[in-house]
């Protein structure tokens, strides 16, 4: 077993991320992609510890499973909050802030 | 004799990865093609659960479980309760026709970077190290050692995340009533 492998999955698991945060318009799976870009950082930082058998990248992988919780909470109040100003989770509905015309 | 049983420890550790692997990345797959938000939401779940088995394959037992606690008893449940009480019907979520064109698209723009990711890890050190398995007990002697400044930060981060998510949902116009 090599961590090569796991160098692999991390990369295939933050691209598959940045491909859902760039190409869909659903709220909840720019949430869920960003969520698992996160994730895919804490599998190297782990992955690292392993290597490097040194136990302060598994606390600093819990320090970040911390830091996803709370971004969590925040991502999904504020999807409540925009639901309820215009009722949809398309991303591409919310331009009241923009300049141009709106349509 | 003792060689034999590290190959087929090897072999074990080999097929338990794959399994995981392919868990995660058709959970993945899932969560970023499916129209309906339940679904997606039910492959990050399997990502989750797969990447908690990651934890456990990686010798990081404490991780492994903070992972169930928190990133699936909490946030992935968190996010489940959201998507059912919004409850989009099928004519509410957005319309993406070119979904798949865009996904194509930005795969193709994407695939450079992974290569390049998977190359610079690859200059890393290439074995494991034969390390004691970092136990909750190891773990919480850094953690309250050198990593106590990091920890309270964290404690303020999610205090603060905590109120801004009561303040962001709170109705503006209800104050006015009261």
């Amino acid at each position: 077993m090599s961590p090569d492998l796991f160098y692999l999955l991390v990369s295939l698991l933050f691209s598959i991320g940045l491909v859902g945060l760039l190409s869909r318009k659903n709220l909840f799976v720019i949430y869920m992609s960003i969520e698992l870009m996160l994730s895919s950082v804490n599998l190297l930082l782990a992955t690292l510890s392993k290597v490097l058998g040194d136990a302060n990248g598994s606390v600093m992988a819990l320090l970040i499973i911390a830091i996803i919780a709370a971004e969590a909470a925040l991502f999904l109040a504020m999807i409540i909050h925009l639901y309820k100003e215009i009722r949809t989770i398309d991303a591409d509905e919310f331009n009241q802030l923009s300049e141009a015309e709106q349509c | 004799m003792a060689k034999r049983a590290v190959v087929q420890n090897n072999m074990l550790e080999l097929i338990i990865f794959s399994i995981l692997t392919l868990f995660m990345l058709s959970g993945a797959i899932v969560m970023i093609t499916s129209k309906q938000t339940l679904f997606s939401a039910f492959g990050f779940l399997i990502t989750m659960v797969g990447l908690a088995g990651m934890f456990a394959l990686l010798d990081s037992r404490f991780l492994a479980i903070a992972q169930i606690m928190v990133s699936i008893g909490a946030v992935v449940v968190l996010s489940l309760l959201t998507i059912l009480t919004i409850n989009a019907r099928e004519s509410n979520l957005p319309d993406e026709p070119n979904k798949y064109k865009w996904m194509v698209f930005s795969s193709l723009l994407i695939a450079p970077i992974t290569f390049l990711l998977y190359k610079s890890l690859l200059t890393l050190n290439s074995n494991f190290s034969d390390m004691p398995t970092s136990t909750s007990k190891v773990v919480g002697e850094l953690l309250f050692s050198q990593w106590v400044l990091p920890f309270e930060i964290v404690s303020i981060l999610l205090l603060t995340a905590m109120l801004g998510a009561i303040i962001i949902v709170k109705d503006p116009r209800k104050k006015e009533e009261v």
